[in-house]
């Protein structure tokens, strides 16, 4: 779980960038070379580099050098991890809501029946 | 103040969750408002929550522990509500603490709502999430359009590609 939750502080710490996004977003489209990544950004190699380091590390992107070009491609199964996540958030509430639910009915049903008791039930309540 | 209820939900970060519920809203304040009522739906059982503070006023401490055993307990929830409206509205958020004290990290904001509805109370649950990611470098790293669009554009390329 633990391990679980690093990957993910992972993902997400590689979304929370605009030069990652918008290389991932690029990705998207198909693999493409380190070079062609970095045209658009007025960003020095060795810093854009690490950009895409990072996303290597965190899973998002897979490299392979070939001679003197470096390929990336987007990982794809790294997107099921954030849905995963929420899916999984999603769940947490949905099951909350159904236990409330649960709760409130069982209550409501609890008081019905001293309401429809009253002969048995020998407290005096206050009319409401 | 029309302000007060302008939280614009993101989709695809915050969770919402309507039900109609066929009790009154008393009703389901009561399950809310009342920490031995709380503790019995807040986490699934064999869980165990404890309700250690819940002050219902803007700013009051809320704080739960959570067991897997009933024995050892963690901390849960460590936050703070925001508003408070009887049988209508509890906002609470982890992302500060009693008297609204910044939070040393912050995961959700949750709102609670509840209408009238003819078949009982209509009964909202919206939890916006904050990104795992931007914790201390939010500024730094521009992230100021939020991981959603982000995603929905990740999420559109990939249903596109497969």
């Amino acid at each position: 779980m633990a391990q679980y939750a690093a990957t993910l502080d992972g993902v997400f710490q590689a979304l929370a960038d605009p030069t990652r996004r918008a290389v991932l977003v690029r990705l998207g489209s198909g693999p493409a070379s380190v070079g062609e990544l970095a045209a658009p950004f007025d960003m020095a190699l060795p810093s854009f580099m690490k950009h895409i380091r990072y996303l290597e590390q965190t899973g998002w992107i897979t490299t392979q050098k070939r001679g003197r070009v470096r390929t990336c491609t987007l990982e794809r199964a790294t997107y099921a991890v954030v849905d995963t996540w929420l899916s999984e958030q999603r769940r947490i509430w949905e099951d909350r809501t159904d236990r409330l639910e649960q709760f409130v009915l069982s209550t409501q049903d609890h008081d019905t029946n001293t309401d429809t008791k009253t002969d048995i039930n020998t407290e005096q309540e206050p009319p409401t | 103040m029309t302000n007060a209820d302008a939280y614009a939900p993101n989709p695809e970060l915050d969770l919402t969750i309507t039900r109609v519920i066929r009790a009154p809203r008393a009703a389901i304040w009561n399950a809310w408002a009342i920490p031995a009522n709380f503790e019995q739906w807040w986490v699934p059982a064999p869980e165990v929550c404890r309700v250690l503070e819940m002050e219902l006023r803007p700013g009051g401490s809320f704080r739960t522990a959570f067991s897997q055993d009933g024995v050892a307990f963690d901390p849960h929830i460590t936050g703070c509500f925001l508003a408070v409206d009887a049988q209508e509205r509890i906002v609470f958020t982890d992302a500060l603490v009693a008297g609204w004290r910044p939070a040393d990290s912050a995961f959700v904001t949750a709102v609670i709502t509840m209408h009238d509805h003819p078949d009982g109370t209509a009964y909202t649950a919206t939890a916006m999430h904050r990104s795992r990611a931007d914790r201390d470098q939010h500024e730094q790293l521009g992230f100021h359009d939020g991981w959603g669009t982000v995603i929905q554009q990740l999420a559109d390329l990939v249903e596109s590609q497969a």
